[in-house]
């Protein structure tokens, strides 16, 4: 039996080559560019606006140590708490969600990622209203039931630090989740057996095992600490307390602008992060402490009793903090004439919605917003689906590095990204600056390691041998990428493009800088109406911008629902 | 020797008369256009066909959208954006992108005039005589006239809640705010506000060294905009607002809120927003036509409209029902150049006072 | 059996990661039309000689050619990279794409080749055929059992009319009663098509049963290679004696050309498919060898039965011996109970001399 004649390999192009070149210099430059910049201003001890620099010294970083030392105090006192609160909160979370029987896991889990969507910025102005000294709900409240001074005083270095940490604990949690998650179940159940008890179980067993996990959370939600900014704006300067973003913040917004000084900050920052960051990551490959294997266990849960309904509340508890609470004081808000927490006073109206939607700069900031999170989403997805191959598929020499060069933007606090880029952009022959290309740039940058560790997940579960068959079969590079992996990674892709899509749509840190007169952008729009316009109007428009944002979540979340159905 | 130095000097005379020969060559145009309201020096198709004007400005973004809309009412093909940022901040990103060859804004407004006068020493204006200047007296625009005028005046008096402090206790005067029962209660502007320094240089001399230390004593906290710092009295987190801009004291007021603004004997500090078109801006015919309207009497009624401001014409009436200018004991400083030196100091100082990192 | 025509030539192959040695100078030839399976344990280095063949590893040392041309030359600096050397190959995890159909699947390669539709859908509807899937061809990957994509991965690999197909452990993932079923349709495939095969597995069973010719590894290195009964009949190691059937290994020393004289003083007539050396101390005999009546002309060895166990297909006696123990595979007819004397017999043909 003979088939007909089959065709001719014919020796091709090394397309791997020349694109794999072509993303590693423009990922390079885009990340590396702006940093050698900021080094460069910091160093800049002459006059701010000359560039390049006129004078060099380390005057900067000096003057930090003399000036600046109670800020550099506060960033660490700050950060220690809000740290230590996010993980009580994310371990306690984690362990209800994943070691019990409570009732309704699957939508508390669900709702758990919801604070993430609400951003610090809209929880630090609802929390504002909530808790400020003598006005704020909780204390009048107090007050009318008799007591007396205030219950709460949010302008606190505590104050900055519970926000923080209500909105950093999803990530805490998921972190810790996933920890307990791939434990194997056996390891507890042999203590049982052996006559533990819950709690010493728990405590013996349990609790060393997920410890790396803990560790490794504690770490990772440090370093991102250190760069909070929106908290420590809304509610620090009020309060006078000011921590390194909001000092670097304040540098370039004075005249004379102190570039070399918020440069050096910045860099100091970095500096930190990139220790802390370093140091998690020893940690956690480090971690062979055999609970995480390739294989997904289902640890069985402990089963509460009565508990069980007071754990339920626990977790219903931080939603009603973190989502229910916030929104239903800004829609208060947003509904006053003007804003005052003392109801006696209050007119309501809903001309500061009509206002928010009629103000075109407000529409215009949300379009782009909307714009620029679907434009770099979907050229970022592709951009990075090859990175994360070149990474882990290729066989390309010092792909580590390009894993670094990659995941560097993290280590960069977004504030101290924006002011680098600022800087560099506006010194480039390119003119960009001003304009939304240049924060289509900048949102792509720092979107990389969210995308690249996203789509990397996915990357390392489709097996090697699916794309070995294709090139067996005679496929070239760029014909298995079309035909074979692209096409597999659909289900991170679009998990990756969402993602992606909702930190544009929130970005605050890399926009304040680089706003200008034609691109405008929702979330420093919202700052903005803090500073100068009501609370009324800021609280209307933060509360715009969230329910945009869910709206878009719910959308693309059906749509790609449907999408993966087909593929399983 | 000597002939090469009588050479250059007379070089050097002929040289400054061409300069300030070219300074002086820009005047008012032969036949300004007739407008509804307003006269006009400018090109006005060749504005329409710019098509878009920017504004970099210090005023809350609420007002200057509804400047700008009447603006666009008026031309509506001539689509409007702005900036709004405060002055220190403002004038620092409009030096930084001038540095950088980066001409985004076409015309600028900034309420502090050392700031506008630096701007002018560096060339930073474009000269351009609007009909409507005449009506602005010589002190209230450059000379030679063309760099920048005042846009309008705001004044600083003392502002508070009447319903959480009574009459007989409130402040008349300004060293009535020293007292200790104000201490923590007391809010004021950031060292980056043009009218915060304009309180500070005005008040000095009058009320003496020892006024503004025994002030920072009160813990006075600093706000970028009035209207955080009116918001905060009405819902009495703060008591008293020292240097309370007039202007706000009015829109409150109109919105219904419970605010009442003193006056007090000794004056009420009071600096210009001042205006200019921006050298090299991207749409000079649009610049034009926004400046004449804006000097003309339409344009100063609709500031008034939008942001409750006083008009520095003398034909416009003050906004909003509230005191006529000429009504006041206005305190303005005679030498602005001193008042530009006299910033630093001042921003050290008030930083201070406020507990700013500085 | 071999032709003339050698298709692939492997020499003196060598594969090094960092420090560690994969496979150390492994050389054999595979005819035109040949099956051969490398056959050994995990670790032997079988997997990775299959994969440098495909292109999917690359060697440190060596060469390979196909049907003549180098693919892979150290000396010549020559790498042909995986698509452009025209070897097809089947994987252990069948590797079937879950996002297409049976039919896109196997009509990939064909697709690459830019064949024409009609082309296509022929040559794809006989591989389908060929594994009896035909009527599964639009049914989406996913959906498929194990066996069934293992069939798919089959037919994709031959749908493009290679002339040489890897085979890397392809049957490892079925179950028993499949696996002996599905080995003796692949060896039917084979034959039908005339494909050259290599075929890695460590199951020994299933190397003796498909191969032309059996290729032994252990630590990266051949120990024999030969057809199947040479390999089963005439092991050369205690390594292949052992890993390919069940054997007794005997020690004692060799006191003439076919005499060896076990421990506990037993001499026994033995062959030796090499040349003696002199030093050689073990021989071999197959447990299914050994027979439980004395026959004349064969070794006779005296013993007891120290325990029996029922195998179903066998019956498996321990027989104490004076040369120690002996492991006896019989049929499971006329038992003998523990604890009776019995005179085992083999004859000296199943008597090995082992080289080492």
């Amino acid at each position: 039996m003979t088939f007909i004649s089959t065709g001719v390999l014919r020796p091709r192009f090394n397309w791997q080559a020349l694109v794999t070149l072509a993303v590693l210099l423009v990922v390079g430059f885009l990340v590396l560019l702006p940093l050698t910049f900021l080094v460069g201003e910091s160093f800049n001890t002459g006059d701010a606006l000359a560039f390049p620099p006129e004078e060099y010294g380390i005057g900067n970083y000096l003057a930090i140590f003399e000036e600046d030392l109670h800020v550099l105090t506060n960033t660490v006192a700050i950060a220690v708490m809000a740290t230590a609160m996010a993980i009580v909160i994310g371990f306690t979370l984690a362990w209800i969600l994943t070691r019990t029987n409570v009732k309704g896991r699957a939508t508390l889990e669900r709702l758990m990622e919801l604070p993430y969507y609400m951003t610090p910025l809209v929880g630090a102005l609802a929390w504002g209203v909530l808790t400020s000294p003598k006005s704020g709900f909780f204390n009048q409240l107090y007050q009318l039931l008799g007591g007396k001074g205030d219950l709460f005083n949010i302008y606190s270095m505590f104050g900055i630090a519970w926000i923080m940490a209500l909105f950093e604990g999803t990530v805490a949690f998921v972190m810790i989740a996933a920890s307990m998650k791939s434990m194997d179940p056996a390891l507890e159940e042999s203590a049982r057996v052996m006559g533990a008890g819950k709690l010493r179980t728990a405590l013996t067993v349990t609790l060393p095992l997920v410890m790396p996990g803990v560790l490794g959370a504690t770490l990772f939600v440090f370093a991102e600490m250190l760069g909070s900014f929106a908290a420590a704006l809304v509610i620090g300067i009020p309060g006078r307390i000011y921590v390194i973003t909001t000092a670097i913040w304040d540098s370039t917004l004075s005249y004379p602008p102190a570039y070399g000084r918020a440069a050096a900050m910045g860099l100091a920052l970095f500096l930190v992060m990139f220790g802390m960051l370093s140091f998690y990551r020893w940690v956690v490959r480090r971690g062979s402490y055999a609970t995480i294997t390739g294989k997904a266990f289902r640890p069985r849960p402990m089963d509460m009793g009565g508990l069980s309904w007071l754990l339920f509340g626990v977790c219903a508890l931080y939603v009603f903090l973190a989502v229910v609470l916030p929104i239903a004081a800004l829609l208060f808000t947003s509904l006053q004439r003007f804003a005052t927490v003392i109801l006696s006073q209050a007119q309501f109206t809903f001309a500061n919605y009509q206002a928010a939607f009629s103000l075109g700069p407000v529409r215009t900031a949300m379009v782009n917003s909307l714009s620029l999170g679907f434009g770099v989403a979907s050229v970022g997805v592709i951009v990075m689906a090859l990175i994360v191959w070149i990474i882990y598929r290729s066989q390309l020499i010092g792909r580590g590095y390009v894993e670094y060069l990659v995941m560097f933007p993290q280590a960069v606090p977004r504030m101290v990204f924006g002011l680098a880029l600022l800087w560099a952009w506006l010194n480039m022959p390119i003119p960009i600056y001003g304009t939304l290309w240049l924060l289509a740039l900048a949102y792509f940058t720092v979107m990389l390691p969210l995308g690249v560790r996203t789509l990397a997940g996915v990357v390392l579960q489709i097996d090697k041998s699916l794309e070995e068959c294709a090139r067996v079969c005679g496929a070239g590079w760029g014909y298995q990428m079309r035909t074979i992996t692209l096409p597999l990674l659909k289900p991170g892709i679009l998990a990756a493009w969402l993602l992606i899509f909702m930190a544009c749509v929130r970005e605050l840190g890399v926009s304040v800088f680089l706003m200008g007169p034609n691109a405008k952008v929702i979330a420093p729009s919202i700052v903005a109406a803090w500073q100068s316009s009501g609370t009324e109007l800021t609280a209307a428009m933060a509360l715009i911008q969230t329910f945009t944002v869910i709206v878009a979540l719910v959308i693309l979340y059906r749509l790609t629902r449907g999408m993966t159905k087909e593929l399983t | 020797m000597k002939r090469s130095v009588v050479i250059v000097a007379a070089l050097s005379v002929l040289g400054c008369m061409g300069w300030s020969g070219a300074q002086a060559q820009a005047k008012l145009c032969d036949k300004p256009r007739q407008m509804d309201g307003f006269k006009t020096c400018a090109d006005v198709e060749k504005a329409e066909a710019e098509g878009a004007f920017v504004l970099y400005s210090t005023d809350p973004e609420q007002g200057q959208v509804k400047l700008l809309a009447s603006f666009n009412k008026l031309f509506p093909k001539i689509k409007t954006n702005y900036v709004r940022l405060q002055a220190g901040a403002l004038y620092a990103k409009l030096l930084s992108e001038r540095q950088a060859k980066s001409y985004l804004v076409d015309v600028v407004q900034i309420s502090d005039m050392g700031m506008i006068l630096d701007f002018q020493k560096r060339g930073g204006f474009r000269q351009y005589i609007s009909p409507e200047m005449a009506a602005y007296k010589p002190e209230f625009k450059s000379t030679p006239e063309g760099y920048w005028t005042w846009g309008s005046v705001i004044m600083a008096g003392i502002a508070y809640n009447p319903n959480n402090v009574s009459a007989a206790e409130a402040p008349k005067t300004w060293q009535d705010l020293l007292d200790p029962k104000w201490t923590d209660a007391i809010n004021v502007k950031v060292s980056n506000s043009g009218l915060q320094h304009g309180v500070y240089y005005m008040l000095k001399p009058i009320l003496g060294e020892e006024y503004f230390k025994k002030f920072a004593a009160q813990k006075p906290r600093a706000f970028d905009s009035y209207v955080q710092q009116y918001g905060r009295i009405i819902d009495g987190q703060d008591k008293i607002i020292m240097g309370a801009q007039y202007s706000g004291a009015i829109e409150f007021k109109a919105k219904g809120a419970p605010i009442a603004f003193v006056f007090p004997e000794t004056g009420v500090p009071a600096v210009p927003e001042t205006y200019g078109i921006v050298a090299d801006g991207p749409h000079p015919n649009a610049s034009e036509l926004f400046m004449d309207w804006f000097l003309g009497v339409p344009g100063q009624k609709a500031l008034g409209e939008a942001l409750l401001l006083h008009s520095a014409r003398l034909d416009v009436p003050a906004p909003g029902g509230g005191v006529e200018l000429k009504d006041m004991k206005l305190l303005t400083p005679a030498d602005w150049n001193a008042f530009e030196k006299g910033r630093p100091e001042f921003a050290k100082e008030w930083d201070r006072a406020v507990g700013a990192r500085r | 059996m071999s032709d003339s025509v050698t298709r692939i030539e492997v020499s003196s192959l060598k594969v090094r990661y960092g420090d560690a040695v994969a496979v150390n100078g492994v050389s054999f030839t595979v005819g035109r039309g040949e099956h051969v399976t490398l056959l050994g344990p995990s670790g032997c280095g079988k997997t990775t000689t299959l994969r440098t063949i495909a292109g999917l590893e690359t060697p440190s040392d060596g060469s390979i050619r196909i049907d003549g041309q180098a693919m892979y030359d150290a000396a010549e600096g020559k790498n042909v990279p995986t698509e452009q050397r025209g070897v097809s190959m089947v994987f252990q995890s069948y590797a079937v794409w879950p996002h297409m159909t049976v039919f896109d699947n196997v009509a990939y390669g064909l697709r690459v080749r830019k064949l024409s539709k009609a082309d296509i859908a022929a040559n794809v509807e006989r591989a389908l055929d060929l594994v009896q899937m035909r009527h599964l061809a639009e049914r989406g990957a996913s959906k498929l059992s194990g066996g069934q994509q293992q069939r798919v991965a089959l037919a994709r690999a031959i749908a493009f009319s290679p002339t040489v197909v890897l085979f890397d452990e392809p049957l490892s993932n079925l179950d028993a009663k499949l696996r002996a079923e599905m080995r003796v349709e692949l060896r039917e495939l084979q034959r039908r098509l005339d494909i050259t095969s290599v075929y890695v597995t460590h199951d020994q069973e299933e190397a003796l049963a498909i191969s032309d010719r059996v290729i032994v590894m252990n630590v990266g290195v051949i120990e024999q290679i030969g057809t199947p009964e040479q390999i089963y009949n005439k092991p050369r190691s205690r390594f292949v004696a052992d890993f390919v059937g069940s054997a007794n290994l005997i020690k004692g020393r060799l006191t003439g050309p076919d005499r060896f004289e076990a421990e506990g003083g037993v001499v026994l007539r033995a062959i030796a498919p090499h040349t003696p050396r002199g030093d050689e101390t073990e021989v071999a005999v197959r447990t299914a060898y050994i027979d439980l009546q004395p026959r004349p002309g064969d070794n006779h060895v005296p013993g007891i039965v120290r325990q029996r166990m029922f195998h179903g297909d066998f019956v498996q006696y321990i027989i104490d011996c004076a040369c120690g123990k002996l492991i006896v595979r019989r049929p499971p007819t006329n038992l003998l109970d523990e604890g009776a004397a019995v005179r085992v017999s083999f004859s000296p043909e199943h008597c090995v001399l082992l080289e080492g």
